[in-house]
């Protein structure tokens, strides 16, 4: 196959192959691990072994994890069992909130999670490039230096202590909410008395998201830009007369945009796994609040889930980034 | 009653023990619980400013904390969010005062007959469920078998089971037949959250989400946002009296600093889950109301645990569970079975040390398993080993083990297989203050010449070299308590050893009479002195050391509401009587 249906094809096949690998390592990382929660549960000194017993056989753990050797039906297995309800759709009842359905919780989690990153993204992106593209423009210059030094002191901040920064500031000083999505049980004069409490309880999460996206935008912007502004066709397009305004669009930023575009997909794809820090600090209930949770307690039909749920994101991601690649440059598809 | 820092709990649905938050049914922080102070009340708090403001009624409470509940179905329900939530939304039989007193809630009285097994209950008349339904014997006996039947129900299964016949004999009498006489009754029914027959008897209990959670006690719920919030609304017929205030939310707030930020910018009203480390800063806070008690909730206490099993005891190999996990690998060191050696480290910890250190000062140096905020259970009447570091040399010094290498520690006897006195340490990653008291703990020792060789473990790795592997030398843990110490006290009996329940793998056959003999003593007192005499007997051979039992504090606004309690000591500012005593301050000012 050639041409860019082949190409595509070929991208598609490899991204379901990844899939498929990737819920089988998951199934099984989660069971080498210590801590199996069937053994911890007979710790607990209130549990009988009747009420054992009937936990594991409602939670499958009484059968074999992968084949079952010992007669009977080799494929009556955990590993089997979870596949099949996987190609269902099925993504099994939390271990911890004993009543949920997985795809309940993180349904619920992942649209929190969008509402809190998909903002930050943009902005971040927003001012990213046109800090990049100023400081590339104005090299050298007390604009280039500075926008640089806090581009590079942002990135290098840890996210959660410029989280807890921003949050003792804006809780002190400006009042602003500290934890949760809206302000419980208030009641509502009117739709802007509604957004305005949803804003002020977004600023300050998503000023710290942006704030630490931000400097890698700008970075790999600027560098771009300064690369693609040394090629031939920029000196020609100067010969030419062209005005800087018209250089930049039409000459410099496509192609300055390629290494731009592969940045924002893998962070897009790793966007859908949370901002793990930014959610636990200010008490955001998305897919990193839920994951971190289930790791404290062994809720393995959660955590592989999310990190199935991550996975299909990152792959997709990169599915997406590789189509616009094709787009923006052509040559990829004959490579 | 759990492993603190620990989540040990339910198969498949593990606690989330935050520092913080080692919550677990015991006492939930709502009941206020089985905290009682022993000999020296202390004092909870004092009010920062004499309050003039005028009380008013209505209000919302925002209630900030550190989880979410993890169920609305009180038997699948493992976390202490979920059972603050269940101590307002339902009534149980009897419930417990802050000074560990059991007092009528439900039944207005109990008593038992000749035979020791025979329990009548009268039960009040003018209980009713939220959504209107009369509150009745039926519904008692319906809840207290569903409880009992339903072994996949982790807690609420234990506290029943011995109720061998439930009957209604009319509508507020209950006849009880329990299989042996109990001792501990009335906390039997502690937990008892009376659930509506007419409900909850067309349901699966296993599967049933109980998102509506009708009750009879002194709170509705409104509203439910699994890691977000919980609203709570007063009940306007309930037979005490409505509450003063609306509502209550209870707010989840993750980060512990967020909390703290939450209650000095006035977003949240009560705080009952923050770090020691913030108090000096909230007291310093205008507005803010601080309560320190030394006497902790409930009781939870941390403590050394020292593999003590013998040869004889080393859990077997279990032929029908074929689970190799099941098998002792007995590893512990020679000298610790000893009781010597095991008294002379008592000696030579200082628990004022690791106080000042762990705890931030704020805590109460321990004697046994039995937590001081268990009241009278407390052996109060004990003397704990008093730090004498030479004597503690002495000790060993007498009992043979030399350091005649000169290189600080002791050399084993020329019988055991060991070289010295170095032993394996080991404590739970997911404990913020277990590093720094192991250090403390090795220099403690190691003027004494007994060495540490000092290892964090994964709770669940912990567990795994703990017990029944009994595969280390010295553990630092901790535990929560029970109002009543029957659970706790079970850590100590031979027959646990091989369930892995018995962490030290301790067995001596008097402690286990005593503790046969108070399970079905129904007489308070005698139970009292066989559980005192218990105490004694595990202090005298120290198969533990408790360093201390931790304090609880919270920490309230003053200019939102009024009426918080200041006398509990357990401080449960989220106990129905508190809830329902708090009343606004009226705007103004």
């Amino acid at each position: 196959m050639s041409g860019r249906g082949g190409y595509l094809l070929s991208k598609v096949a490899w991204a379901i192959v990844t899939i498929f690998v990737v819920v089988t390592f998951n199934f099984f990382l989660f069971r080498v691990l210590p801590g199996d929660p069937a053994k911890a549960g007979t710790k607990d000194p209130r549990l009988n072994p009747a009420s054992i017993a009937a936990l594991e056989e409602r939670f499958g753990l009484d059968k074999e994890v992968f084949l079952e050797l010992s007669g009977g039906n080799p494929f009556d297995t955990q590993y089997f069992a979870y596949l099949g309800a996987l190609s269902r759709g099925d993504f099994g009842v939390s271990y911890a909130f004993r009543d949920r359905q997985v795809i309940d919780l993180l349904g619920g989690a992942l649209v929190n999670t969008l509402w809190l990153i998909l903002p930050s993204q943009v902005l971040s992106i927003g001012f990213g490039v046109i800090l990049g593209l100023i400081a590339a423009w104005r090299r050298r210059t007390a604009i280039d230096v500075g926008a640089l030094s806090f581009s590079l002191f942002m990135w290098s901040l840890p996210t959660f202590f410029l989280g807890i920064i921003l949050l003792f500031l804006g809780a002190n000083w400006f009042g602003l909410p500290t934890s949760g999505r809206v302000t419980v049980g208030a009641d509502y004069a009117s739709f802007w008395d509604a957004a305005g409490d949803i804003v002020s309880h977004m600023f300050l999460p998503t000023l710290t998201l942006t704030l630490v996206l931000l400097g890698e935008y700008m970075l790999i912007m600027r560098s771009s830009v300064l690369e693609v502004f040394s090629e031939d066709y920029i000196l020609t397009a100067k010969a030419k007369g062209l005005s800087t305004f018209r250089i930049i669009r039409d000459h410099a930023l496509r192609n300055a945009m390629l290494p731009l575009v592969t940045l924002i997909a893998i962070n897009l794809g790793f966007t859908v796994s949370g901002a793990i820090q930014v959610e636990s600090v200010f008490s955001w209930p998305g897919i990193g609040s839920l994951t971190v949770q289930a790791v404290d307690q062994r809720d393995y039909p959660v955590l592989q889930g999310a990190f199935l749920l991550i996975a299909i994101a990152v792959v997709l991601a990169n599915l997406v980034a590789e189509m616009v690649y094709s787009v923006l440059d052509p040559r990829v598809v004959e490579a | 009653m759990r492993r603190l820092h620990s989540p040990i709990t339910a198969l498949a649905s593990l606690a989330l023990l935050l520092a913080a938050c080692t919550g677990v049914q015991q006492a939930p922080t709502g009941s206020g619980g089985a905290s009682a102070s022993p000999s020296a009340p202390a004092s909870a708090c004092e009010p920062v400013s004499s309050e003039a403001a005028e009380p008013g009624t209505g209000g919302t409470v925002r209630v900030g904390i550190g989880g979410s509940a993890d169920s609305l179905n009180p038997g699948l329900a493992l976390l202490s969010e979920a059972f603050e939530l269940f101590e307002l939304v339902y009534d149980t039989p009897i419930s417990i005062t802050a000074e560990g007193e059991y007092e009528p809630e439900l039944a207005t009285e109990w008593s038992v007959a000749e035979d020791g097994v025979t329990w009548t209950v009268t039960l009040r008349d003018d209980a009713t469920f939220h959504d209107g339904t009369p509150l009745t014997a039926e519904d008692v006996k319906f809840t207290l078998e569903l409880y009992r039947d339903n072994p996949d129900f982790p807690y609420q299964s234990s506290y029943p089971d011995v109720f061998e016949t439930i009957t209604a004999t009319d509508e507020t009498t209950l006849e009880i037949v329990t299989s042996e006489p109990v001792g501990n009754f009335e906390y039997r029914m502690l937990f008892m959250y009376v659930l509506p027959m007419h409900i909850w008897e067309a349901e699966d209990a296993l599967t049933f989400e109980n998102e509506e959670m009708i009750g009879s006690g002194p709170f509705r719920l409104t509203e439910f946002v699994q890691n977000e919030s919980v609203q709570l609304e007063a009940f306007e017929d309930y037979y005490a009296g409505r509450a003063i205030i609306d509502e209550v939310i209870f707010q989840t707030i993750e980060n512990a600093d967020a909390r703290v930020t939450a209650l000095t910018n006035g977003e949240i009203d009560l705080l009952g889950e923050f770090q020691v480390t913030a108090i000096p800063e909230l007291r310093g806070q205008e507005n803010i109301q601080v309560c320190v008690s030394d006497v902790a909730a409930g009781g939870s206490l941390t403590d050394i645990i020292f593999n003590v099993v013998s040869d004889e005891d080393c859990p077997q190999d279990d032929p029908a569970t074929e689970d190799e996990d099941e098998t002792g690998v007995c590893s512990g060191h020679p000298a610790l079975k000893e009781v010597e050696v095991r008294q002379a480290l008592a000696m030579a910890t200082d628990k004022q040390e690791l106080i000042a250190v762990a705890e931030g000062g704020l805590a109460t140096p321990g004697i046994g398993l039995v937590p001081v905020g268990l009241g009278a259970f407390y052996a109060s009447e004990l003397t704990d080993y008093a730090f004498d570091p030479d004597a503690a040399a002495q000790m060993l010094e007498d009992a043979g083990y030399l350091d005649e290498d000169g290189d600080g520690v002791r050399e084993c006897k020329a019988d055991q297989d060991c070289e010295n006195l170095t032993l394996r340490f080991n404590f739970p990653t997911d404990s913020d203050s277990a590093p720094r008291e192991a250090e403390i703990l090795a220099s403690q020792w190691g003027a004494i010449g007994v060495a540490l060789e000092i290892q964090g473990l994964d709770p669940d790795t912990l567990t795994s070299v703990c017990c029944p592997a009994f595969d280390y030398d010295v553990i630092l843990w901790g535990w929560g308590s029970d109002p009543d110490p029957q659970f706790l006290l079970g850590v100590l009996v031979c027959s646990e050893i091989a369930t892995g329940f018995s962490e030290s793998g301790y067995c001596n056959p008097d402690y286990d009479e005593l503790y046969e003999q108070q399970a079905v003593e129904t007489d308070p007192e005698a139970r009292l002195e066989l559980i005192h005499e218990m105490q004694r007997i595990a202090l005298e051979e120290v198969p533990y050391i408790i360093p201390y039992y931790s304090a609880s504090y919270v920490a309230w606004r003053t200019d939102s509401f009024t009426g918080w309690s200041f006398d509990d000591p357990g401080l449960g500012q989220t106990d129905p009587s508190v809830l329902r005593a708090i009343a606004p301050i009226a705007a103004g000012e």
